[in-house]
């Protein structure tokens, strides 16, 4: 439509609503945007700003509300009490399998506190996520998937803003063969085992402010506890530096059918106190966790029906429906705990840090913590892959801020950054000789979710309108200095074999925003409210 | 009065104060933080999931049996088990504070032993070029806020010279049977010197600019005249007569200044990594870890009340003026 017939369009309406009082509109209701504050995270808190600034100038009554991330997380995941908010998913590795991501816009995951608070409910879209779970053929799976992104992308529910990239650095003084793995920047688990010494020491010293809220498998909730011990303790499947399903403590995965799958343990496996790794210890791990009141690894958990053993060293799991992510997402993520151990132990998640047992298969066994400011893992010399791990240890010093892991690695104190830099270390660490600026693209997102069970997010057109009214393009050249992508659909570019690259895209473009609106029989009064 | 009553009066009225901000700080955290729950689980529970934490930290019970709990383990100097560690929060915040005191405390004794004397003297040479530019230094590092300093003083000597490490307290990992023998180390001094040096500098106006101004006062006073009448030396004028009735004001900002101490300068220590126990503080806040946050600010609070408390019993000897009123 040209800009001549809009016009005209608009003083049409307008005329309609002079002259025939008994249509006349009303006003569309304040709208919040909620966000985290600016100390917690400046780019989110000037990306509201930017798109209230937006959809004030399409009429809408704007404002927008910074708050303290635990209250945010609590408004929108446990009250869903909010207009639109903007937050984040981060890019875990179990997260490149779709289902995760894809997830969070399924009705049935809807109800408060879990995983689609916007409340998005479209039973082609459900039909379709049911099916790409239960389709083992992977090209079949793709398509589905694809499907999917073309469908929730016209209701645009939710708006993926931006990624952002991780940027880290590493002392190429001291290490070579770093290799950054995507989502998970430097510090993943296959760094320690690739990573080369060309200086004197042979332990590899991370640095980063983050650190464990607990190391009890049993307890910890956060990335960061996990991030540590998923390297002491062994999975059945790692996932490769290319996000490819590895067996690991499994030698192989076998599906029996649709809902059965044996799993052979690998020979000669031991736990770091000398005890052998049976198929005893697999199940018991699996049954220990489902049976526990710990619900970080629910939902990987949920397809399990029974766990049994079928022999030395086969496990068969029996799910309660195909699941076509099982082994990806699963069996890459629960680690095997010693059954001569944890057995002994009846409330696991009120071990205090003394009690709790350090004892894993992984390739480095755990050494100590001393909270606030020291890890050490050493080198497992008995375990499989030891051959291939270059380094004796891996140490972890933990800083109060990013400036002091910063300092730290430029006076060589350590030999990378466990966590991204920020924007104005960046240029001073290009500028040095002895780092390794690195550079991955995230998976993970920051959106802005609408909540779909109010006014005027309920409608369609509304939401399609707001979303065009955004200048993401702005927002990753400012906020994000370029260093950033504009998003598209929940399943990110760089996850190229899942992204589906032919959705509709909302670029940024007022009058058609204005259109839309139109279209869908919005009209704007005398100050320019938009009403309906 | 007596001296004794005075002094049950005195403990009576600590308690009783202690007693207010703890019942203060247990409602405060929990009307103004939000749900500890939501801090722990980032990734969406659900309700019934929820409870189950929730019960696990005993915050499904009625508000008033959390109180009076609280109280019952408070006085018993048990203050229950943190959220976000699992571990008790009597552990995490003894050793925490006693990183925060030594680092406190050096820089108040360094403060102290160079403000006093050198505010002594520098009223000594009032109006003078020295007095002028001695002002100048003790206000200018009071006012420079401490992560400036502390970051100069971090990318001079840290990262440009390479002569003091830039964080933590030891070189790590570093085994150290106690307290003790953390400390007593020729490697945790050299950790030690840039933090101490920058609070000092911050802490040294206070007693320098008290002591000038007070002396000043006294050099008025009629038992000054007196020791010049009796032709004794300046210097022993300074130090032994008028230097002693000024110290009275600079012993009660010791006293405050080594109560606040507890809480650590939680810029320093978030500028050099200093486990203490502000950066702990900072972190409990953040995630809402009720019962480490109430411990530390109590015992911060009982610092302070104990040495008013202690700085009391001290005037009632130290100047006899004070009556039992």
């Amino acid at each position: 439509m040209t800009r001549k017939y809009m016009l005209a369009g608009t003083s049409m309406l307008a005329l309609v609503g002079v002259s025939a009082p008994a249509i006349a509109q009303e006003r569309v209701a304040p709208v919040e945007i909620f966000t985290t504050t600016e100390s917690y995270d400046p780019i989110r808190y000037e990306g509201a700003f930017i798109i209230a600034e937006a959809w004030r100038e399409l009429g809408l009554d704007v404002s927008v509300r910074p708050m303290e991330f635990s209250t945010l997380l609590d408004r929108f995941y446990s009250e869903q009490d909010f207009d639109a908010t903007i937050l984040g998913w981060s890019g875990r590795v179990d997260r490149l399998d779709p289902q995760f991501f894809l997830g969070t816009l399924d009705s049935r995951q809807a109800e408060l506190g879990a995983n689609n608070p916007g409340g998005y409910d479209n039973p082609d879209y459900d039909a379709l996520y049911d099916a790409q779970g239960a389709e083992f053929d992977i090209e079949a799976r793709r398509d589905l998937v694809h499907e999917m992104q073309d469908v929730y992308m016209g209701d645009v529910p939710v708006v993926v803003l931006f990624h952002r990239d991780e940027v880290v650095a590493y002392n190429n003084t001291q290490f070579t063969n770093m290799n950054a793995m995507a989502g998970e920047g430097l510090y993943s688990e296959w760094v320690p085992m690739e990573a080369e010494p060309v200086g004197d020491r042979t332990t590899l010293r991370i640095g980063g402010p983050q650190e464990p809220d607990n190391i009890n498998p049993l307890a910890s909730t956060s990335v960061w506890g996990w991030k540590w011990m998923r390297m002491y303790y062994d999975r059945l499947v790692r996932l490769s530096p290319d996000v490819e399903p590895v067996p690991w403590a499994a030698e192989r995965v076998d599906p029996v059918d649709d809902v059965t799958i044996e799993v052979t343990l690998r020979e000669g496996m031991t736990f770091h106190d000398g005890e052998p790794l049976t198929a005893e210890d697999i199940a018991f791990t699996f049954n220990y966790y489902m049976d526990s009141e710990y619900s970080y690894f629910n939902s990987y958990l949920a397809p399990i029906e029974s766990v049994e053993v079928t022999g030395d060293r086969t496990v068969r799991f029996n799910l309660s429906e195909p699941s076509a992510p099982f082994a990806t997402i699963t069996l890459s993520q629960i680690p095997i705990l010693p059954a001569h151990i944890w057995s002994e132990i009846d409330n696991p998640q009120d071990l205090t840090p003394e009690q709790i047992p350090t004892v894993g298969s992984g390739p480095f066994a755990f050494e100590r913590y001393d909270r606030g400011e020291f890890m050490s893992l050493t080198t497992n010399r008995d375990h499989f892959h030891a051959d291939e791990i270059s380094v004796d240890g891996v140490e972890f010093q933990i800083f109060a801020d990013a400036e002091g892991v910063f300092t730290a690695l430029q006076t060589g104190e350590i030999d990378m950054t466990a966590w991204r830099m920020e924007p104005g270390q960046i240029p001073l660490a290009e500028g040095n000789d002895d780092l390794t600026v690195v550079s991955v693209p995230d998976f993970g997102y920051f959106h802005m979710t609408y909540n779909l069970r109010r006014e005027p997010f309920d409608d369609r057109a509304v939401r399609r309108a707001l979303t065009m009214a955004m200048d993401r393009e702005r927002m990753v050249n400012v906020l994000l200095d370029g260093r950033g992508e504009v998003g598209t659909t929940v399943v990110a570019p760089v996850n190229a074999y899942w992204h589906n690259p032919f959705v509709e895209r909302f670029e940024y473009d007022m009058d058609a925003a204005r259109a839309e609106l139109e279209e869908a029989g919005y009209s704007w009064d005398s100050e320019g409210h938009l009403q309906r | 009065m007596t001296r004794r009553t005075y002094l049950i009066k005195r403990v009576i009225q600590a308690i009783f104060s202690l007693w207010i901000i703890a019942t203060i700080l247990f409602f405060l955290f929990r009307m103004g933080l939000p749900d500890p729950t939501a801090a722990l689980i980032t990734e969406g529970l659900n309700a019934e999931q929820r409870a189950a934490v929730r019960a696990q930290f005993g915050l499904e019970d009625p508000l008033w049996r959390q109180y009076v709990l609280f109280l019952t383990n408070a006085v018993q100097g048990e203050f229950g088990t943190s959220f976000s560690y699992r571990a008790p929060v009597s552990e995490i915040v003894w050793e925490r504070l006693g990183n925060t005191m030594i680092l406190m405390l050096a820089a108040i004794v360094l403060a102290y032993g160079i403000g006093v004397p050198l505010g002594a003297w520098l009223s000594w040479r009032r109006g003078s070029r020295t007095d002028t530019v001695g002002i100048f230094v003790g206000l200018m590092f009071r006012s420079a806020p401490m992560f400036w300093t502390g970051m100069i003083a971090i990318l001079v000597f840290g990262v440009g010279l390479s002569i003091f490490p830039t964080s933590g307290m030891r070189t790590l990992p570093y085994d150290a049977d106690g307290f003790l023998d953390k400390i007593f180390t020729l490697d945790f001094l050299w950790h030690a010197i840039l933090p101490v040096l920058i609070v000092a500098l911050y802490y040294l106006g206070s007693p320098l600019l008290i002591m000038r101004n007070t002396m000043l006062e006294v050099y008025g006073e009629d038992f000054i005249e007196m020791a010049r009448a009796k032709g004794l030396q300046e210097r022993d004028i300074l130090y032994k007569h008028a230097a002693r009735n000024a110290l009275l004001p600079v012993v009660t900002q010791l006293a405050v200044t080594i109560g606040l101490a507890a809480g650590g300068q939680v810029v320093v220590e978030v500028v050099f990594s200093w486990p203490g126990l502000g950066r702990e503080i900072l972190n409990a806040v953040r995630t809402s870890d009720f019962p480490l946050a109430q411990a530390s600010f109590l015992i911060m609070a009982a610092f302070v009340i104990t040495l008013n408390l202690l700085v009391d019993i001290l005037y009632t000897t130290l100047d006899p003026r004070v009556s039992f009123r």
